[in-house]
């Protein structure tokens, strides 16, 4: 029996789970399965999942515009992607595809730098977002016990985040220029004469302070909405039963602002595999390649040597990692959830 | 039943919109950029042919240059010599290569004015210029000044030309290059004191050595309190570190390639195997590193605009730099910055030439194809390099010899000079010579194999390697790239 004939059989069934979803509201729809009713009751043992006919419901004809939209903006260049990492691409009189196999996979898999460049990237990662979790989470604590002067103080803490990365780093720059930085002049004057950026270690940890510096603030907010949820009854019982702050904070006000940390999270480190403005102004990777994570490499490969197919797997290695952190956290949000 | 079969299934329409999506990807790579070049109008008869293209709009794009900056100052009289309107675009050379290589692969020639640096566009797409010699063939246009023969020839060779061929496909348009750079008084004051300590005569020359030059730095270091460093170097990890190495790896015999002289001045796409594991040159790396070490501390976070600037704030008393600082050099501290050759090695002496021209896109066509030539006459005719000289906007130096020999640009060479980059014109006339000019691989991949050396040379300066490891690590991996070719 054909994939057809099937289809055609349970057609009756089919139309009705349209007629379901349609009239059963667009709220049930689940992300995953857009336009399509979800059967509330499993099928009984040996017939066939009505999911699975998959027809296209009324309400997935009505989103098909929107979903070829977002295909022509995001599935093209990704079958392009695939396409150029088994590629080599010409440039002159028009792009040009030469099928190389796995010569450019082979290449990435092989090349120490990017390893070296990933394991930067992974070390960035962790430090960029451990210290943003724990200094955001600190503030939004502070400034939730505030009373006075929190108006005055929240536009304060927000202010980096929204003054543009490349700016950030012109700024951190000039701050750290040897020859006319302000903070260059401080370290001087504590008899530090070495160059920040010039260094290998320095210069990895100021690229991270000033990432942390501009997006700190975002886990603040974010870590602040939560905390206004924190039921206070729960939390004035615990001080009833004898509980320090420390106790109440771990055992109530963290558990609560959970899910929404994880939201916070999951943005920042989305944002941090991507990481690339501040390293580009300040360092450009330098020195000794001791700031050239992934993203900057690929960069270098794309725009700089042109050499898109080996770029284009970069960047898909770029991708899959994204897509892991991502699946990684929703999976976490939703087992809250169900808890 | 029809009805349920005409219905496609989700899998039916994700297996056609996969296949459409791959028919579109692949139309859209295949379409890209397959435009033909229209035509030139031809001449009115009779008419300026200055004004053929009177109404034309074209576009330029260019490093953000001195010469760029006078000629975006100064555009009304090309304006009323042509009735030709010309957008120009300035960016840092990276995003230049970037927009320029995107819009050749583009094929629609935005930019019908290209600033082709020799090394980053020149060599990897030659093939997307205009033979100029079609221009200065045609006598419908105006004359090219001059001729090709007023330009300097080195310079010609090296910002114009590529490979074998005799075409040329660009007009040398600025002509930066490395000298020594040093604080006069400073020189004046200690210089006894210097020669007495330290054996020899300290005055910066092209006679004295990179040993010497060390030698004064650790002098100045140590004994001099109204400036806190004797050198600067631009040891960033950037392209500034290859041009500042190679002044010191020529001087002491080392080479990129075999042939490098032909390689600099003419390019390749095949240059063979790199040599910069030898003797030579790991020598030279352990000398730049000995000389980094004694350097500025900001050094190593400094490209030519970061030395610039610790000259000009008194940071240091003397660097290797481009010599068309001298202006910013002689507005921040007139008349005290002297401008020598640089130092010789234990073989020869080599300044490190940066020049660039400009071209034409060859899939510019029409009107704005005899624009674009137009332009270029223009902007690189001896009166646009005299009136550049003298531009309070920006400078640059000149690239024809006729200009050179102009009475008021000699006068121009002392001080009290109107134009400021003329005082390095000893210099840079010594620099120029057969012999002392140092010209970098035109290869197409240079840019890769630049990358592989400065990261190279960065590790050394950071301790992280040996002056050997790092240039057989270099070697390694410029052999690698070299041996993958390049495919524009």
């Amino acid at each position: 029996m054909s994939a057809d004939q099937t289809a055609g059989q349970h057609g009756p069934h089919g139309g009705r789970a349209a007629t379901e979803s349609a009239g059963g509201g667009a709220g049930q729809v689940g992300p995953g399965s857009p336009g399509v009713g979800p059967t509330p009751v499993a099928p009984p043992a040996g017939q066939h999942d009505r999911r699975g006919s998959g027809r296209i419901t009324f309400t997935g004809w009505m989103m098909a515009p929107g979903v070829a939209l977002l295909g022509l903006l995001s599935l093209i260049p990704l079958v392009m992607l695939i396409m150029m990492s088994f590629s080599r691409v010409r440039l002159l009189g028009g792009l040009q595809l030469e099928f190389v196999g796995l010569e450019n996979w082979a290449r990435a898999f092989g090349d120490v730098e990017l390893w070296k460049s990933w394991g930067l990237t992974l070390g960035y990662f962790a430090a960029t977002l451990g210290l943003e979790l724990m200094l955001g989470i600190a503030i939004a604590v502070v400034l939730n016990r505030l009373t006075r002067g929190r108006g005055l103080l929240l536009p304060l803490i927000l202010l980096p985040m929204f003054v543009a990365p490349s700016i950030v780093g012109l700024l951190g720059r000039y701050l750290l220029d040897p020859t006319f930085g302000l903070y260059a002049q401080a370290l001087q004057g504590l008899g530090v004469e070495q160059d920040v950026l010039g260094n290998p270690v320095s210069a990895f940890v100021a690229v991270t302070l000033m990432d942390v510096w501009e997006w700190t603030p975002l886990i603040a907010l974010i870590t602040l909405a939560g905390l206004s949820g924190v039921n206070p009854s729960v939390l004035e019982a615990a001080s009833i039963d004898g509980a320090d702050e420390w106790k109440k904070f771990w055992n109530i006000v963290l558990p609560s602002i959970k899910p929404i940390l994880l939201v916070a999270i999951l943005i920042r480190s989305m944002d941090a595999v991507r990481y690339f403005d501040i390293i580009s102004v300040t360092t450009n990777g330098g020195p000794a390649d001791a700031t050239k994570i992934v993203p900057v490499r690929l960069y270098e490969a794309a725009f700089r040597f042109f050499d898109l197919g080996y770029a284009a797997v970069i960047g898909i290695m770029m991708l899959v990692l994204t897509i892991m952190i991502a699946r990684l956290f929703v999976g976490l949000l939703s087992e809250k959830e169900t808890h | 039943m029809d009805h349920q079969l005409s219905t496609p299934t989700r899998r039916q329409l994700l297996r056609f919109g996969g296949a459409g999506l791959a028919a579109a990807a692949l139309g859209g790579l295949t379409a890209c950029g397959q435009t033909g070049t229209a035509p030139v109008p031809p001449p009115s008869p009779g008419g300026d042919p200055w004004r053929r293209f009177a109404g034309t709009t074209i576009n330029f794009i260019s490093e953000n240059t001195a010469p760029t900056a006078a000629i975006a100052a100064n555009l009304q009289p090309f304006r009323d010599l042509t009735g030709i309107d010309i957008n120009i675009v300035t960016l840092d050379l990276q995003a230049l290569v970037q927009r320029v290589a995107l819009d050749l692969a583009g094929g629609q020639s935005q930019y019908d004015v290209v600033y082709a640096d020799p090394y980053q566009v020149l060599a990897p797409y030659a093939a997307g210029f205009a033979d100029l010699r079609e221009f200065a063939a045609d006598e419908s246009y105006p004359p090219l000044e001059g001729g090709f023969e007023d330009f300097i020839p080195t310079q010609l060779q090296a910002t114009g030309m590529f490979g074998a061929s005799d075409a040329i496909y660009a007009l040398p348009y600025d002509c930066p290059t490395m000298i020594w750079q040093y604080r006069l008084d400073i020189f004046e004051k200690y210089g006894d004191q210097m020669e007495a300590d330290l054996g020899f005569d300290p005055t910066p020359s092209g006679d004295r050595t990179w040993e010497e030059y060390f030698r004064i730095a650790e002098w100045i270091n140590e004994n001099v309190d109204e400036i806190p460093y004797g050198t600067g170097h631009q040891a960033k990890q950037h392209d500034a570190l290859m041009c500042d190495f190679s002044n010191v790896l020529w001087s002491y015999g080392g080479e990129y390639f075999a042939d490098g002289e032909r390689i600099g001045l003419r390019g390749t796409d095949e240059p063979g195997k790199c040599l910069l594991d030898s003797a030579e040159a790991i020598e030279a790396a352990e000398f730049y590193r000995r000389l980094v070490s004694i350097a500025h501390p900001g050094s190593l976070g400094w490209d030519w605009d970061g030395v610039g600037n610790a000259m000009a704030a008194g940071e240091i008393a003397m660097a290797p730099n481009w010599h068309e600082f001298a202006a910013t050099y002689e507005a921040a501290l007139p008349g005290l910055v002297g401008y020598a050759p640089l130092p010789r090695g234990s073989v020869g002496t080599a300044n490190h030439f940066g020049g660039t021209g400009i071209g034409i896109s060859a899939m510019s066509s029409g009107a704005r194809r005899g624009a674009a030539w137009l332009f270029v006459n223009w902007a690189t005719s001896p009166a646009t390099q005299l009136s550049n000289l003298k531009s309070s906007a920006g400078g640059g130096t000149p690239t024809r010899q006729s200009v050179y020999a102009m009475p008021e640009v000699q006068a121009a060479t002392t001080r009290p000079s109107e134009m400021p980059n003329m005082l390095t014109e000893d210099a840079v006339s010594i620099a120029w010579e057969e012999g002392r000019i140092g010209l970098r691989p035109k290869i197409p991949m240079w840019n890769e194999c630049d990358t592989a050396l400065f990261t190279e040379l960065s590790r050394m300066l950071a301790g992280q390697k040996t002056a050997r490891d790092a240039m057989e690590d270099a070697t390694s991996r410029i052999d690698g790239i070299v041996a993958r070719g390049w495919v524009a």
